[in-house]
């Protein structure tokens, strides 16, 4: 699914000399692997993330996903690609404040100009497969962080990406609301669904198929050609 | 669409501060534009409320060799214009008169005017009750029937549904009432700028026309308005081109009329009439209140941009859920255009408090204000305004957060990223433009101001204090007027002028009495022609025509107009002593510039008859500003009220305290005399003068508003930026303190970054002054449009209420922990 080649993020401190975040990053994913991506802070792992997701352009190298090439297309292209077959799940959750449960499931299919009939029957598919239904009118702050994360799931796969990206997913919350997050990784991924998550928990990655190890920027460990 | 409009409402609510003082700002920005635009609706766009205005016109007369245009037309002059003139439809003449309106426990005084009875059907007004002239109810003996106003009808018969074919009693004649014109109903139309600072009354009764016989010998007693309905296939060139050549006519025929040279008629549009002299003014109001829209918006702007920088995360949120640009464009700009939409409402509120205001202060000033009022088209101007100011002012701010850097603001602990430094500039742009903005709008003001105070400063040539004034016009039919069989030299109207004053100057306190025919600065003026003796006329010459006044003896002792030479009128200048005059210094030094005018002659008879009456100049005056403070003294001349008997005169009281108080008894006199009689417009001389400065003084009142608003929006502007500036560099002030910075040092590093904000603001802001200041220049007396003293001072103002918003928040950053700010995360 995805495919990286001598991938390169670096920024410039003065004339003729930068900082490398990522250097040289060559990486395969198949489809329906559940990768970890771990290494120590600062090692680049939410940059990579962020290039995967195609949040973030200012990068060298290939990145083929699905066998488009990504380097290629422009930034409009590349949105409409990452609108249609990424999902993205956050540590902080980054819920909207001002909607409600039901309104931040519905926005990312507003988005994609799905019509209203059709919005409210994928809300309510979503809210019912996540066991929220009570909770859809509450706002992001009527929740615990367990359930505000589990929003954040069930926002990113709304649209069925054909990838979720998650960076520290479990980060903010506790033990216990962190098994149940990884466990819903699990599942999602036992049906179908490419998982790359960002993690410094062992116990996280242990859900997964395979790690990657990331350390200044390059891929030490878990690269596969 | 419903779910951003869903969504901007509730982020609107979560932030009621914000909100309120979003609202307040915009509801007087937008509140100050829809009122000027109600003003410019009612008297500049709608059209006057007759049938097809544009085809309606006057005809005024000149004499451009003496420097006289929009004279009126004589009686002959009118009767033979309608058999000649065929460019127009129908002709009316129409002029002033007023009623005294007896019959009730006071009598009061009206004002009327005297009409064709072809006026109603040219002006295509029908009335509510009964019917207006008709064609044979003209002239002498056929004039006893009167149309009056829905205005009088309510106020002073209480809508008695009767009154129609009931008689009145004015001026001591009883009048048929036939007619009720309503309410919206009103001619003549004041015409600003051409009866001078003030304009007439607006009239309540009409009365069919009847000329005296000997108004219908004096072909050059030019007395009467004449109004004209051209034929719609006619343009006004060619209407114009006919009148031309009834006038050259004329000429040929009547040469003792309208020798001299230069005599003339044109036709006037009465739409451009009745607004002309306005539109200067309302035009600069109008660019005024657009300046603090456009202030209001830029410091909406800010406010946003500030918003929008605690919203990065939720812009990035949006954008990494899929929104592309033009989705967060609509997002941001719901919120701003609901905001516009709010405010306004809230303006159209401030806006009908601001008229009714403005209809107090601006009652004499301003003609037709009454008509003033927030109509559906001033509503839909007003929406349109909030929603193009809503989507400007959120422009800026949508434009410079619609493409957030996502990485960095969806990191954990991520930092403000470059797109904070690209709204930064933003926000300082904008400040710098509404320090600009406000600075040409303090400079206008300061300018008016500076002007006003000039004006109130001139002496007009008489002492404006401690004297009291009332109109006094005696009814025909008691006091018989020129022409009149029983006029007999005017015995009536002498015998009530010389009581009335007897009493009134025995009244305590009163220290002189007199008479005059005009006040001066009232806005009413006469003017006469005559021969000086011994001067012959070239061929073309044309005679003297300059200001003449009717008064009694003791006018001057009231004004305290002293005498340059000479003496005043005595009791002994009455009917059977020789003529004489008295002149101003003006007039003299026109006249007899090189030789001494005592003792000169002038009559208004032709010089060439053995029985001219010669009148000997006895003394000459100090010339009074007549015309207005800021007028140049005209040379003006000065009969004895007993040598010209005249029926109409302003009573003029000096008294050792407050005039105020002489008023009733000054009432009680006249009516000990005759109980029918009323006095009217009972002012102080005070009120007089300040009634002609009232223009000046309501532009100086208006602009002075808007530019206050405008600098207080512009502090608020800069407290706003540099606030947002000391929050956002809280961790490099903990830095630069833990360092060693003083108190002094932080100060000077944020009020630094003010003044430089203010300098450039304001060099920006001086090059538009001068750029625009020039459009105010018909409104200065005695100030340049480019007066240094003015700008300066105004610029050091702003600058210092500026340096004052950006001290506080300085202030405040002087007073932070370092080891808070140290933590902050900036």
């Amino acid at each position: 699914m995805i495919r990286l080649r001598n991938l390169e993020r670096r920024y410039p401190l003065a004339p003729g000399k930068f900082f490398y975040v990522l250097r040289d990053i060559s990486i395969d994913v198949a489809e329906g692997e559940f990768v970890s991506v771990m290494g120590p802070s600062g090692a680049g792992k939410s940059t990579l993330l962020h290039i995967l997701g195609m949040h973030d352009h200012g990068w060298d190298g290939e990145y083929f996903f699905n066998d488009t090439a990504v380097h290629h297309l422009k930034a409009k292209e590349r949105a409409a690609l990452r609108n249609e077959q990424i999902g993205f799940v956050f540590q902080q959750y980054h819920l909207l404040d001002d909607l409600t449960v039901y309104e931040n499931l519905d926005i990312p299919l507003s988005y994609r100009k799905v019509n209203k009939t059709e919005r409210a029957a994928m809300v309510a598919d979503t809210l019912d497969r996540f066991q929220i239904v009570a909770k859809k009118d509450l706002y992001p702050r009527q929740l615990s962080g367990g359930q505000q994360q589990l929003v954040g799931v069930a926002r990113a796969i709304i649209a069925n990406p054909k990838l979720i990206l998650a960076d520290e997913p479990t980060g903010n919350l506790h033990s216990s609301q962190g098994e149940e997050i990884m466990e819903l990784f699990q599942k999602l991924n036992s049906e179908g669904t490419t998982i790359i998550q960002v993690t410094h928990s062992e116990k996280n990655a242990g859900y997964g198929n395979r790690i990657i190890q990331l350390r200044d920027g390059w891929v030490v460990e878990g690269n596969k050609k | 669409m419903l779910s951003e409009i869903k969504v901007a409402l509730r982020g609107l609510a979560k932030s009621p501060g914000f909100t309120v003082i979003a609202i307040a700002t915009l509801a007087l920005a937008i509140g100050a534009n829809s009122a000027v635009f109600s003003l410019i609706n009612a008297l500049l766009i709608r059209p006057l409320p007759y049938q097809q205005p544009s085809r309606i016109a006057l005809i005024w007369e000149q004499f451009a060799t003496q420097g006289l245009d929009r004279i009126p037309v004589s009686p002959p002059e009118y009767l033979d214009l309608e058999k000649e003139f065929q460019s127009g439809t129908q002709l009316a003449a129409f002029t002033y008169q007023t009623f005294n309106l007896g019959g009730g426990d006071v009598p009061e005084r009206i004002s009327g005017a005297v009409v064709a009875p072809s006026l109603f059907p040219l002006l295509g007004v029908e009335p509510i009750k009964g019917r207006t002239f008709a064609r044979e109810e003209l002239g002498q003996g056929h004039d006893d029937v009167i149309v009056i106003s829905e205005r009088l009808w309510k106020r002073r018969f209480n809508s008695d549904p009767t009154l129609v074919s009931k008689s009145l009693l004015l001026n001591s004649r009883s009048y048929t009432v036939i007619g009720i014109m309503p309410a919206r109903f009103e001619f003549p139309i004041p015409l600003f700028g051409v009866q001078g600072n003030q304009f007439a009354e607006r009239v309540d009764i009409w009365k069919p026309l009847a000329f005296t016989p000997l108004e219908l010998k004096e072909r050059g007693s030019r007395s009467y308005g004449l109004l004209t309905r051209l034929r719609p296939d006619v343009p006004l060139a060619t209407a114009q081109a006919e009148l031309d050549k009834i006038i050259s006519n004329w000429i040929q025929t009547y040469r003792d009329n309208y020798g001299g040279g230069g005599f003339g008629a044109r036709i006037y549009p009465l739409h451009d009439q009745v607004v002309g002299g306005m539109r200067t003014g309302l035009t600069i109001l109008l660019g005024a209140v657009v300046f603090v829209l456009l202030i209001a918006s830029a410091n909406l702007a800010t406010m946003l941009l500030a918003r929008a920088s605690a919203r990065e995360r939720e812009l990035a949120i949006r954008v990494a859920l899929g929104a592309g640009r033009w989705r967060l464009l609509r997002q941001m700009l719901t919120e701003s255009v609901l905001l516009g939409l709010a405010g306004a409402a809230s303006g159209v509120i401030l806006s009908v408090w601001g008229l009714e205001f403005l209809k107090e202060i601006g009652a004499r000033t301003i003609p037709r204000l009454g008509e003033v009022n927030v109509d559906l088209t001033v509503l839909i101007v007003t929406t349109v305004v909030g929603v193009g100011t809503g989507i400007l002012f959120g422009l800026i701010p949508a434009f410079a957060s619609a493409k957030p850097e996502l990485t960095e603001a969806l990191k954990e602990g991520g930092r403000s990223s470059t797109s904070g430094a690209r709204r930064n500039q933003v926000r300082n742009s904008l400040v710098v433009a509404e320090i600009a903005l406000a600075l040409v709008l303090l400079v206008g003001a300061g300018l008016l101001l500076k002007s006003y105070a000039r004006v109130q400063n001139i002496d007009p040539g008489f002492d404006r204090r401690n004297a009291l004034t009332a109109e006094i016009d005696l009814p025909e039919t008691k006091y018989p007027q020129r022409g009149s069989a029983d006029y007999r030299h005017g015995e009536a109207m002498i015998s009530f002028w010389n009581e009335a004053l007897r009493r009134v100057q025995q009244l305590p306190g009163v220290e002189a009495a007199g008479y005059t025919i005009v006040l001066p600065l009232s806005g009413s003026n006469t003017d006469s022609s005559f021969a000086i003796e011994g001067r012959v006329l070239g061929k073309n010459e044309p005679g003297p025509d300059e200001e003449l006044r009717i008064i009694s003896p003791d006018y001057f002792r009231v004004l305290k107009t002293p005498l340059l030479r000479g003496r005043f009128f005595a009791e002994s200048d009455n009917g059977d002593a020789p003529g004489v005059v008295i002149i101003n210094d003006a007039l003299a030094k026109k006249y007899w510039p090189n030789e001494d005018a005592l003792g000169k002659r002038i009559t208004f008879d032709d010089t060439r008859k053995p029985d001219a009456k010669w009148l000997t100049i006895v003394g000459i005056v100090r010339s009074i500003r007549h015309r207005g403070l800021d007028f140049d003294p005209q040379p003006e001349y000065y009969l004895p009220l007993a040598q010209r008997a005249q029926s109409s005169m302003i009573l003029t009281v000096r008294s050792a305290q407050d005039p105020r108080n002489l008023a009733s008894a000054v009432r009680r006199e006249i009516q000990a005399i005759d109980p029918d009689q009323p006095i009217a417009n009972v002012r102080t001389l005070e009120a007089v003068t300040a009634d002609s400065i009232a223009p000046r003084r309501l532009s100086v009142v208006l602009l002075g508003a808007f530019a206050g608003i405008a600098l207080l929006l512009a502090g608020v502007g800069i407290y706003g930026v540099i606030s947002y500036l000391v929050v956002q560099r809280t961790h490099e002030i903990g830095v630069r303190m833990a360092l060693g910075a003083q108190r002094g040092d932080v100060l000077r590093l944020v009020v630094g970054h003010a003044l430089k904000l203010v300098g450039i603001g304001t060099v920006i802001g001086l090059v538009l002054a001068l750029l625009s200041t020039r459009t105010l220049s018909a409104l200065l007396y005695s100030v340049g449009a480019f007066d240094a003293t003015t700008f300066v001072l105004v610029t050091v103002a702003l600058a210092a209420v500026a340096l004052l918003a950006s001290y506080i928040p300085a202030l405040r950053a002087t007073r932070a922990d370092p080891m808070i700010a140290l933590s902050h995360n900036a």
